[in-house]
């Protein structure tokens, strides 16, 4: 059902955009078209191998460890624990969220998935020492990592009040 | 300056993630022919084909949204914006640059470097960078969708919303700090 929602905004969204560079200016929604099948081709195999791949994952993940460690019951501690693997996390978004999508399906609760999310994507290693370093230097870095390295855990124990 | 594509087309159509995945994905498959046996694996498959099928309208369009928004944003305006006079708006307008770029990292930190050099100072420097990593629109139209139930996502980015303007605004506190001290 979330799905059919998220399709249907998503579409109108899509095509009260289209219409508008339908009238005004077709070669800007021409191009946008050439990207959409280039970008489609890059990505729909990715969601295919992560979706299919996190089903088996999730179906061996020991259930009864996952809900321990990041379920309901582990409370605040899963949270934690969630939000110290995301910036583990090696490869791509589609990594990280296969990941993701199979501990929620193995019972890992809301909370613990948001905490993993948010601290995956402000605080990843290996991207990180890959572009950020090199490219914005040492300060940069060192600055943005201590500023940031709460806010997993803040948003964590939000999230747990929200959900 | 080029408008990037979303995913960046020098990208190898097979790269490091991929393999990871599908390795991910080929070695479970096979756990669970022989742990759980053929039947699970087969309902396990088609479920997920399923699913997959369900969605792909969704990313598709999330893909022609991340396309077609970097072609109608006035770039040179955003780039003005982000001075180190610029006060809470620059450090919006940083954020809703970094939410906009529809890069990746390669792109993406570059470009913050880029913009520091040419004058946004530090605060916006890092608001983008974070904003980028947190709320891309890109990634979370394309990928977070696609994976996780469309409500979770939406919770993190709300409260998540205004995470890079007040790292920014911390920042700008620390250097005034700084020069303060005797």
């Amino acid at each position: 059902m979330s799905i059919l929602i998220g399709s249907v905004l998503l579409w109108a969204a899509s095509l009260t955009i289209a219409r508008k560079l339908w009238i005004e200016d077709r070669e800007v929604l021409r191009e946008a078209l050439r990207r959409m099948v280039s970008t489609s081709v890059f990505i729909i195999p990715r969601v295919a191998v992560g979706l299919i791949g996190s089903g088996f994952l999730a179906e061996l993940l020991p259930q009864d460890n996952i809900a321990m460690l990041f379920g309901k019951e582990a409370g605040y501690m899963g949270v934690m624990l969630a939000s110290l693997f995301g910036p583990l996390t090696p490869g791509g978004p589609f990594v990280a969220f296969a990941i993701g999508a199979a501990a929620l399906k193995a019972g890992a609760s809301e909370a613990a998935l948001i905490g993993y999310v948010t601290s995956w994507s402000l605080l990843c290693l290996n991207r990180d020492l890959v572009y950020e370093l090199p490219v914005l230097g040492a300060r940069f870095m060192r600055l943005r990592w201590l500023l940031a390295l709460p806010v997993p855990f803040i948003i964590g124990a939000l999230a747990m009040l929200l959900t | 300056m080029k408008h990037q594509t979303p995913v960046s087309t020098g990208h190898k159509f097979v790269d490091t993630g991929f393999i990871i995945i599908l390795a991910i994905a080929f070695i479970s498959a096979t756990l669970v022919w022989i742990q759980k046996g053929q039947n699970v694996f087969w309902t396990i498959l088609v479920e997920n084909i399923q699913f997959g099928l369900a969605l792909l309208p969704k990313i598709i369009c999330g893909v022609f949204l991340a396309c077609v928004i970097p072609l109608m944003l006035p770039r040179e305006k955003v780039q003005r914006w982000i001075g180190p006079e610029s006060g809470f708006r620059g450090l919006w307008a940083a954020a809703l640059a970094g939410i906009a770029i529809p890069g990746g990292p390669s792109v993406t930190l570059p470009l913050a470097g880029g913009l520091m050099i040419a004058g946004a100072d530090l605060a916006a420097g890092i608001t983008m960078v974070t904003a980028w990593a947190l709320l891309s629109v890109n990634r979370t139209l394309i990928w977070e969708m696609s994976f996780l139930p469309p409500h979770l996502v939406l919770l993190r980015v709300g409260m998540t919303f205004a995470v890079p303007v007040m790292l920014g605004w911390m920042v700008r506190r620390l250097q005034l700090g700084q020069e303060r001290a005797p």
